[in-house]
C-alpha cells in the first residue's frame, strides 16, 4: 500500500505491534495532520506510548500504528508555581528524574523506564500516593489533545484553580484515546517534604486509624507497610506510632506480574474482604483506604478471575483486565459491565472522533 | 429556545400544578422576582419557579418543560455570583433546596449520600462525630448548597490544599434531558468508562440536574495553627506567598487582605486587624502538632525575611474563629463602603501575582472605582471586589467594562477567567479570550451531547455560535452535516 502519510516520519516498528504503518510524528501539528489523513483513508489508528499499559481495554486491530515518543518535550517547568507542561510520549521516569533533583512530583506511576505521562493519563492510572493526595485526574490542568478527525482541542488552563468551561482534561484521562490523543498536559506538581519513610506494620487497618493521611498503606502477600513523609519530627511521630521496622525512603513494593494480570477496584470499606477472596497462588498489592488491588497470576485461571468480577461489580466496583494472553480476550470483556449512560460516552466519543479512526472499540461497551 | 419567554405559559402552569400541587409551584409577579437573579448583578425573568423534592419530581418537570419547550434552569441557594442561576430568556426555576437530605453518612468510606439542596456547612457539622468534613469551603458556606457547589466546581480558602468540589465528588445522579435519572461514577476508585461525573461538575447546571451526590469527606485534622501576618505592602504578602510555595509548603489556606478591605472589615467586625497595614496574610497549616509547629515556624521565617511587620499565631479555635469570621465575612462588610458591590473572580499563575494585584489597583484607579481585594493567594485566586452605587446611571457599566479589563490582564498573565465562580453570563463573552474557535466547538459538542435542544440553562458558559461545522477544511466524502 502507498504510504499516504506523505513526510510525518515513520517509527521503528521493532518494539511496536504489527500494523501495515507505523508512525512517530514529531510534534503537535504533524500528529493533527496524520489523524486527518487517517480520517481520510478511514484508517484505524492505535496510538502506542511506552506500551506499559496496552492491556488495559477492548483489543485494536490497526491500519496504522502512531507511537508518541518523539512528542518527547517538556514545554513549560515552573518549579515555583508547582506547574509543568509535557508532551504524551515523555517517559514518567524522565520526568520524576528532574523534578525530583527540585523535590518535586507528579505522583504518576513510574512503571519501568518507558512509561509515558500519556499512557498513564489515557488509562487513567494515578501512584500509590492517592490514599494522600487523590487520583492524578485531579491534578491534570490543561490538555491540548488531537481529536480523531484532527482537531487541537485546548481545554483547562495552566493555573491550579479553573472553572472556565467544561472539564475536558478531566474527561481525558482513562478515555483510553477514544476522544483524542493528550499531546500535551499541564499538570499540577506536588513538592516532595524532607524526610519519607516505610515502616513495616502488623495491622493495617490499625495503621489508618492511626497515622493522619498517610501516603499509602499497602499489603502483599507477604507484609504491610505504611508509607509516610513530611517534616523530620511528624514523620519519626507518625512512625513510632505505628511500628519499628523502618527503612528510609519510600521502598514501593513491585507491581504485581503474571500470566494475567488485574485491577480489582472495590469500595475502600471492602478492601480486606477483596483481598481474602483472592486466590492464594496470586500476587497482589492492595492500597487500603482506596479500595485498589492490582493482581498478578501465576496461570489463567479465569473462573477465579470472573468470580471476583461478578463480587466486585455487587459491591459497586470493578474488576478490569490490565494484561494477559492476546486470546483472553476473545474469551470475556476486559471490562466488565458496561458502566451506566452508555449512550452519552457513546455520542461523546463520536464528537470526538467521528470516522472512529483512534483506538476505535477500546473503552467499556466496545466504544 | 432563544426567544424570549415572558408571557407565562399556561399549558405548562396547569401541567406542572397537577405533577407538583399549588404549594409547589410558584408563579405570582413577587415570587418570581424573588427568583430573578442570583447574588451577581444580572437579572432574568423566571416563566414560573418549582420547589421540588426528589429526583422524580425533577424528572417529571423536565419532561413537562421539554414538552412545552420551555427551559429549565437549576438553583440552589443563589448565592452564584456569575448568573448561573438566572433565567435569562424565562424558564422554569427549579429549586432544590427542599432536596437537603443526607442520606447515609459512610465513616469507613468516608462518603456521604446527600441531596443537591444541603447546606454546604450543615454537611461538615454533621459529620463532625466522625472525624470527618466536607472539604470545598466557599465563603459563603453558611448559606450555599452542595448542588451549587457541584454546579460551580466550587472552591474556597482550603482547596489550596484539599482542591475543588470536582476532586469530592464521586457519584452523581442526575436527570438527563430526556427526564430520565442515571447515576453516574460510583464509590470504588476509578470507575470504567469515560469520567461523566467529572464532566457534570462545574458544568453550570447545563448538562443535567443533579439530583443526588456521593461526596467525599476529609478527615479533621488532628491539629491547626493559623498565622496572620501583616505586610507593609501587598508586594511583601505576595512574595511570602509565593516564597512558601517555593518552599514546598503547600498550606491549608493562604488568604490575602488589602488595606482597605482590612479597614472596613475591622469597622464592622473589630477583631483587631492590623489596619495601619499594607496587607495581611492569613496562612493555615493544618496535621499531628509536630507539623503543625515545624511549618508554622517556616512560615514566619519567610514572611520575616520578606519584611512582615506582625506575626500573630493562633493556636485555640477561638483564637482562630475570629480571623477566619474577618475572612468569611469580608463581602457583607463591605455595605459601609457603598450600597453595590461587584465581586470578581479571577486566576492567574501565583507567580504573576505582584503583577497581577498593581494591575488591579491600576485599573481601579482609571475607572475611579473603589477597588478591595481579599482573595486566595495561594492559588493566584484574585477576587477584586468594586463598591459601587447602582442608582447612580451608568456605575454598573464602567464596573462591568472595568471586570471585564480585569479578566484581560488576568489572561495576558496567563491565567483564566473564572477559578470557582463559574462562567455563567458574566464571562461568557470573555471566553474567546482563552480559546481558539476549535475549542469552543469542541465544548459546544459536549453540551450538545447532553443537551442537543438545549432544555438546561441555555445560554451560559458559551457564547452564541462557539458551534462550528467547518474548520475550514474539505469535508471527507460520506459525511453528512
Amino acid at each position: 500500500m502507498k504510504n499516504p502519510f506523505g513526510a510525518i516520519p515513520v517509527a521503528d516498528t521493532e518494539a511496536l505491534p504489527p500494523a501495515e504503518m507505523a508512525l512517530a510524528p514529531t510534534s503537535i501539528e504533524e500528529t493533527a495532520q496524520a489523524l486527518r489523513i487517517a480520517t481520510d483513508h478511514r484508517m484505524k489508528v492505535l496510538v502506542w506510548g511506552g506500551g506499559n499499559h496496552q492491556g488495559y481495554g477492548h483489543r485494536t486491530y490497526p491500519d496504522v500504528v502512531l507511537t508518541t515518543t518523539s512528542l518527547d518535550r517538556i514545554q513549560v517547568w515552573e518549579p515555583e508555581d508547582l506547574t509543568l507542561v509535557a508532551e504524551a510520549g515523555v517517559p514518567i521516569a524522565k520526568v520524576e528524574q528532574m523534578l525530583g533533583e527540585h523535590r518535586q512530583t507528579t505522583l504518576l506511576p513510574v512503571h519501568g523506564e518507558t512509561a509515558t505521562i500519556g499512557g498513564a493519563l489515557a488509562t487513567g492510572l494515578s501512584g500509590y500516593q492517592r490514599f494522600r493526595y487523590g487520583p492524578s485526574r485531579d491534578r491534570v490542568l490543561e490538555t491540548t489533545a488531537i481529536t480523531g478527525d484532527g482537531r487541537t482541542v485546548r481545554a483547562g488552563g495552566r493555573v491550579v484553580k479553573n472553572v472556565t468551561g467544561y472539564d475536558i482534561p478531566r474527561l481525558m484521562v482513562g478515555s483510553m484515546g477514544r476522544l483524542g490523543l493528550i499531546g500535551a498536559v499541564c499538570l499540577k506538581l506536588v513538592p516532595t517534604p524532607s524526610t519519607a519513610v516505610t515502616v513495616t506494620v502488623d495491622d493495617p487497618a490499625a495503621a489508618q486509624a492511626a497515622l493522619y493521611r498517610p501516603l499509602a498503606i499497602l499489603s502483599t502477600p507477604t507484609e504491610h507497610r505504611a508509607f509516610l513523609w513530611g517534616t523530620p519530627a511528624e514523620v519519626e511521630s507518625q512512625a513510632a506510632s505505628v511500628g519499628t521496622d523502618l527503612i528510609n525512603g519510600l521502598a514501593w513494593p513491585a507491581p504485581p506480574s503474571g500470566l494475567m494480570t488485574w485491577s480489582l477496584r472495590v469500595p475502600p470499606s471492602c478492601l480486606q474482604e477483596a483481598i481474602d477472596r483472592l486466590p492464594p497462588s496470586w500476587d497482589y498489592v492492595a492500597q487500603h483506604g482506596v479500595g485498589l488491588v492490582e493482581c498478578g497470576t501465576p496461570d489463567l485461571d479465569l473462573q477465579s478471575a470472573l468470580k471476583l468480577r461478578e463480587w466486585s461489580e455487587s459491591q459497586g466496583g470493578a474488576m478490569v483486565l490490565a494484561g494477559g494472553p492476546e486470546t483472553l480476550y476473545e474469551q470475556m470483556d476486559p471490562w466488565g459491565t458496561p458502566p451506566n449512560g452508555l449512550d452519552y460516552q457513546r455520542r461523546l466519543v463520536a464528537e470526538f472522533d467521528p470516522y472512529g479512526v483512534l483506538n476505535p472499540g477500546r473503552l467499556p461497551g466496545g466504544i | 429556545m432563544t426567544a424570549a419567554l415572558t408571557e407565562k405559559k399556561p399549558g405548562l402552569r396547569d401541567e406542572l400544578i397537577s405533577l407538583l400541587g399549588t404549594d409547589q409551584v410558584m408563579e405570582s409577579a413577587l415570587e418570581r422576582h424573588l427568583y430573578a437573579k442570583d447574588s451577581g448583578v444580572y437579572t432574568g425573568n423566571p416563566t414560573l419557579v418549582v420547589m421540588i423534592h426528589n429526583a422524580e419530581e425533577v424528572a417529571a418537570v423536565v419532561k413537562a418543560a421539554r414538552r412545552h419547550d420551555v427551559p429549565v434552569v437549576a438553583r440552589g441557594a443563589g448565592t452564584g455570583l456569575s448568573a448561573g442561576a438566572v433565567p435569562e430568556v424565562g424558564g422554569v426555576v427549579l429549586v432544590t433546596t427542599r432536596m437537603n437530605s443526607i442520606e447515609h453518612i459512610d465513616a469507613e468510606n468516608r462518603t456521604a449520600w446527600v441531596g443537591p439542596g444541603v447546606i454546604n456547612l450543615d454537611l461538615s457539622n454533621v459529620t463532625i462525630p466522625y472525624g470527618l468534613h466536607f472539604a470545598p469551603d466557599p465563603s459563603s458556606q453558611s448559606a450555599c448548597t452542595v448542588g451549587g457547589n457541584i454546579a460551580c466546581n466550587s472552591g474556597g480558602p482550603h482547596c489550596l490544599s484539599e482542591g475543588s468540589t470536582v476532586n469530592h465528588v464521586l457519584a452523581l445522579e442526575v436527570v438527563t434531558d430526556e427526564g430520565a435519572i442515571v447515576t453516574v461514577g460510583g464509590p470504588a476508585p476509578d470507575p470504567i468508562g469515560l469520567d461523566l461525573r467529572g464532566i457534570l461538575v462545574g458544568s453550570e447546571g447545563t448538562l443535567g440536574i443533579v439530583t443526588r451526590a456521593l461526596v467525599k469527606l476529609t478527615p479533621n485534622a488532628p491539629d491547626v495553627r493559623t498565622l496572620a501576618v501583616a505586610f507593609p505592602t501587598i508586594e511583601d504578602a505576595a512574595a511570602t506567598v509565593s516564597g512558601i510555595i517555593a518552599a514546598g509548603l503547600i498550606p491549608a489556606a493562604l488568604e490575602m487582605m488589602d488595606q482597605l478591605m482590612m479597614q472596613v472589615i475591622e469597622n464592622w467586625l473589630h477583631a483587631g486587624l492590623p489596619i495601619h497595614a499594607g496587607a495581611l496574610l492569613l496562612a493555615e497549616v493544618t496535621g499531628v502538632t509536630e507539623a503543625v509547629d515545624a511549618e508554622a515556624q517556616i512560615i514566619s521565617r519567610i514572611a520575616e525575611e520578606h519584611n512582615a511587620l506582625s506575626v500573630q499565631v493562633a493556636v485555640s479555635s477561638e483564637e482562630r474563629a475570629v480571623l477566619w469570621k474577618s475572612r468569611k465575612s469580608a463581602f457583607g462588610a463591605v455595605a459601609q463602603a457603598a450600597p453595590d458591590y461587584y465581586l470578581h473572580d479571577t486566576v492567574v499563575p501565583r507567580t504573576s501575582l505582584v503583577e497581577a494585584m498593581r494591575q488591579v489597583y491600576e485599573i481601579g484607579k482609571r475607572y475611579e472605582i473603589t477597588m478591595m481585594n481579599v482573595f486566595h493567594a495561594g492559588d493566584g485566586n484574585l477576587h477584586p471586589l468594586m463598591a459601587f452605587d447602582a442608582s447612580v446611571p451608568g456605575e454598573l457599566d464602567k464596573v462591568k467594562a472595568a471586570a471585564d479589563e480585569l479578566v484581560q490582564i488576568c489572561v495576558e498573565q496567563g491565567g483564566v477567567l473564572s477559578g470557582e465562580h463559574g462562567i455563567g453570563i458574566e464571562k461568557r463573552h470573555l471566553m474567546p479570550l482563552l480559546f481558539s474557535d476549535v475549542d469552543l466547538d469542541a465544548q459546544a459538542r459536549v453540551k450538545e451531547v447532553f443537551d442537543a435542544e438545549g432544555v438546561f440553562n441555555p445560554g451560559k458558559i458559551l457564547p452564541e455560535g462557539s458551534r462550528c461545522f467547518d474548520f475550514g477544511r474539505p469535508v471527507p466524502e460520506g459525511v453528512w452535516v
